[in-house]
């Protein structure tokens, strides 16, 4: 039972965010008729299932929400924003519910009284307006779920009654699922005198228009379906029976003698309705959907973690056919790593969640934050489709509502503040991410008021942070934001100014090997560039080895291998190296590993690119493509800038992953020529 | 009670050069035989490197280098002693390198001496206590002080002490 609840409190969960980010879009479009369907759809679906598991105090609430969106659907009543805002309300109240269902907690109780109150009362409201209009509108019901039309011919055994089932019972059955016309036909009689008084002769053929499937049709007649002759076409979307003239059509042409078949029921239901013509579009619609299935984070994560060890084992048998004579052994070992590979990247992709994902929570709290604040700002997203291993977009909920908390808190003006500085009343928040190599890089971009350099400066020396007369630039002054117990706000609000943050932030984004910078100008805004690796698992790597020591460069970054004199590298003026023409600076690793025995008479230099820059890693030797099982060097090597983590080899050994963009980004920061120096 | 008496009780004993070492069967897991270490660039020389333990990343540490005993060339005796410890409140498993590791044995507390605070070789508070048994003394090591006490600090140092010969070096020039 725990297990269903389970299922129930994470379905729930869903089903309002879906209601949330529908009920958001129809604040900016109240004539969104869509937008009104899907709330009501997944109203009905949460009393449903609130109900099946017992939880009445949730069920009771969903379902005066939704009558209330009921009668706005079927065209009684206008959307209006304090409905709105009340559903808003009641969500928030229904997510406690869902965690305490019995409302053991007083604040929620009373809440929950007070909500009802006020969810009645519109309810009501839009009763009298019905009354005081006179007339309810009449409205063609939309159809809440997709229905089809199916043909059925059943003919029972003669013997049916035997077995104690009544064939009439089933019809009922099949008439109970959606609207239905049921024509029987008697063809089967036989001659008074023959006729046995226990034996069955009549057949059916329904037209049956229902949201069920086929399946549960079929289980109507699950305890004859050996005996009797049954048949089910689907002969239409949508519901053909809707319309009464067809259901009059149907019934009058009752030609008893005979089955019509189902061309001839066709052909009658082409001939006076119109919604099969349309049945065409609603089709088209139903394949769009993408069918998918629930799977629990605990397996996806379980099914990494064995392919992670599959691609270990594969780099061993890989390594073992290598050695074998065996043409064999060769082949099936390439096949075992080209299935190995795509099973990765298939398993990979499903880890996958876009961003999207994140987004309904944060325009709920800028919703709700400016309001709160009295402030008038609109939030944007731009590449929300951009996708991020689940893991990822887990960790980074928390940073990013705080970062947005402080946009909205210190960073957009008040409406007539922005006026007098010229700009637009209504503030922008935006939300971008995008893919760049094998990264994502999230943005926050604000159209406020800037960090004021000054203050920060002035805030840092009263908490001690840095001494009186220091010289700090930019840079510094802004990465003093990220230090613990630091914050400008003048006054505490409730939302952020307690100084704890950014350092959490910051911490929390490094917890995930993702960093964040700070961009900001005084009076113009602020920008927050987080920059996430793509996954926490597996990469493609180029396999290279230093005297004996592998490392394992990885390959996204790598554009072209050169190999070059040893001689020409140590011998370079300022660390440049001419490949192809083109002058690139390079860094000598075994000068920057400190390994200086034996240095091979040709080196190789890879070519890597990153953000834009381009520099030359010169090594020993490639031996190269492999996959690398990303593990973690432990925290003894926390200090270790230069390789961001170990994978396992073929052969049981360890090999170092290199954190390209951190000895990319030395090369250019200390930019001071290294002398080579052999061992005496 | 009694049970977890006698688990504090067993000491795997291990040789480092000349001297017998003992530490508490309760943080050690395993003894491996030596494979192939791959060394991290620009970490301390006590730091061997990492091996690959079923899977997992395991570093290394010379303790011969730790203790600044001269280093030997491995034997068919060299092995790692693996060990579970807690590092800054955070568990962590590392591979300690000794010469030989010699028997599991028990030592009552009432067998255990203080250790010497003068002219003493290795710094006391690695040393939890001393153990006499056929006249050879035997030194009971706080693991947990030993391996992973300012470990962090160690790499910090080197890291400054390896930019500062290189500054030497470019000015030199």
């Amino acid at each position: 039972m725990d297990n269903l609840k389970a299922i129930f409190m994470a379905e729930a969960a869903e089903l309002i965010a879906d209601i949330e980010r529908a009920l958001l879009q129809l604040e900016q479009d109240q004539q969104n008729k869509e937008g009104i369907q899907s709330i009501f759809r997944a109203m009905h679906t949460l009393k449903g299932s609130a109900s099946m598991f017992g939880f009445d105090t949730v069920s009771t609430l969903t379902h005066h929400l939704e009558s209330i969106y009921e009668s706005i659907r079927d065209g009684k009543n206008q959307l209006s924003t304090t409905i709105l805002s009340t559903t808003f309300k009641g969500l928030d109240h229904l997510q406690k519910l869902i965690d305490d269902p019995t409302m053991e907690n007083e604040g929620v109780q009373q809440n929950h009284a007070l909500l009802l109150k006020e969810i009645i009362n519109l309810e009501q409201e839009q009763h009298q307006d019905i009354a005081k209009n006179g007339v309810a509108l009449l409205t063609v019901p939309v159809s809440v779920e997709e229905v089809t039309t199916y043909y059925i011919y059943f003919l029972p055994p003669s013997t049916i009654a035997h077995n104690g089932t009544n064939a009439l019972y089933l019809v009922e059955d099949l008439l109970n699922l959606g609207d239905a016309v049921a024509i029987p036909f008697f063809n089967n009689l036989p001659s008074f005198e023959e006729l046995a008084p226990d034996a069955s002769y009549i057949g059916f053929e329904l037209v049956l228009s229902t949201s069920k499937t086929e399946k549960d049709i079929r289980d109507v007649f699950m305890f004859v379906e050996g005996e009797c002759e049954l048949t089910i076409v689907k002969i239409a979307a949508g519901n053909v029976l809707a319309d009464q003239a067809v259901q009059t059509k149907l019934l009058g042409e009752q030609n008893l003698d005979a089955p019509k078949g189902v061309e001839k029921i066709k052909d009658i239901l082409t001939a006076s309705a119109p919604a099969l013509a349309q049945s065409s579009q609603a089709t088209g619609k139903a394949a769009q959907a993408v069918s998918s299935i629930r799977v629990s984070s605990e397996r996806l994560d379980e099914l990494m973690n064995l392919v992670s060890e599959l691609v270990t084992t594969q780099a061993r048998l890989s390594l073992f056919a290598g050695q074998e004579t065996s043409n064999e052994v060769a082949t099936i070992a390439e096949n075992v790593e080209k299935i190995t590979r795509r099973l990765r990247d298939n398993a990979f992709s499903m880890c996958l969640i876009p961003v999207e994902n994140l987004v309904v929570r944060f325009s709920r709290l800028v919703r709700d934050l400016s309001t709160e604040l009295k402030k008038d700002i609109s939030f944007k997203t731009e590449g929300t489709d951009t996708e991020i291993d689940k893991s990822v977009i887990e960790k980074l909920t928390d940073p990013i509502l705080h970062l947005l908390r402080n946009c909205i808190d210190h960073g957009i003006e008040l409406p007539a503040e922005r006026r007098k500085k010229g700009k637009p009343a209504q503030g922008t928040i935006l939300l971008k991410s995008y893919y760049s190599g094998a990264n994502v890089i999230i943005q926050i971009i604000d159209d406020g008021a800037g960090i004021d350099l000054g203050k920060v400066k002035k805030k840092a020396i009263s908490r001690g942070l840095i001494a009186e007369g220091a010289e700090l630039s930019e840079k510094e002054l802004l990465d003093l934001i990220f230090l613990p117990g630091f914050s400008t706000a003048d006054q505490l609000t409730g939302v952020s100014g307690r100084g704890v943050g950014m350092d959490v932030v910051k911490r929390n984004i490094a917890d995930i090997r993702g960093e964040i910078e700070l961009n900001t100008k005084a009076g113009e805004g602020t920008t927050f560039t987080i920059k996430l690796p793509l996954t926490l698992s597996i990469i493609d790597g180029l396999l290279v080895r230093i005297k004996e020591t592998d490392f394992i460069i990885p390959l996204v970054v790598v554009d072209k291998c050169y190999e070059v004199e040893t001689t020409l590298l140590t011998q370079a003026f300022n660390q440049w190296v001419t490949l192809d023409g083109e002058r690139i600076p390079f860094l000598f690793l075994r000068n920057e590993f400190s390994i200086y025995e034996n240095p091979p008479v040709l080196s190789q230099v890879i070519k890597v690119a990153y953000e834009g820059r381009v520099i030359g890693l010169a090594v020993d030797r490639i031996i190269g493509q492999y996959q690398a099982v990303l593990k973690p060097l432990g925290q003894l090597y926390h200090n270790q800038n230069e390789c961001s983590g170990a994978t396992i080899l073929g052969d049981g050994s360890v090999a170092l992953v290199l954190d390209t963009a951190k000895l990319i980004n030395k090369l250019f920061i200390k930019t001071k020529p290294m002398e080579y120096e052999p061992a005496n | 009670m009694n049970q977890q008496t006698e688990i504090l009780n067993s000491y795997l004993t291990f040789r480092l050069g000349d001297e017998i070492f003992a530490a508490n069967v309760s943080k050690i897991s395993e003894i491996l035989e030596i494979p192939k270490i791959t060394k991290v660039p620009r970490s301390p020389d006590f730091m061997r490197g990492v091996v690959n333990l079923r899977g997992t990343v395991l570093p290394v540490i010379d303790t011969r280098s730790k203790f600044g005993l001269a280093a030997v060339a491995d034997t068919v005796n060299t092995c790692i002693i693996v060990m579970n410890l807690s590092l800054e409140g955070q568990p962590i498993t590392i591979g300690a390198i000794v010469d030989e590791v010699q028997e599991v044995m028990e030592i009552e507390d009432t067998n255990i001496q203080a250790a010497p605070s003068v002219g003493a070789k290795y710094k006391t508070e690695f040393i939890e206590g001393m153990v006499k048994k056929n006249d050879l003394f035997i030194m009971l090591l706080n693991l947990d002080m030993v391996f992973s006490h300012d470990e962090t600090h160690m790499l910090q140092e080197l890291a400054g002490s390896k930019d500062a010969a290189e500054d030497k070096s470019n000015s030199k020039k």
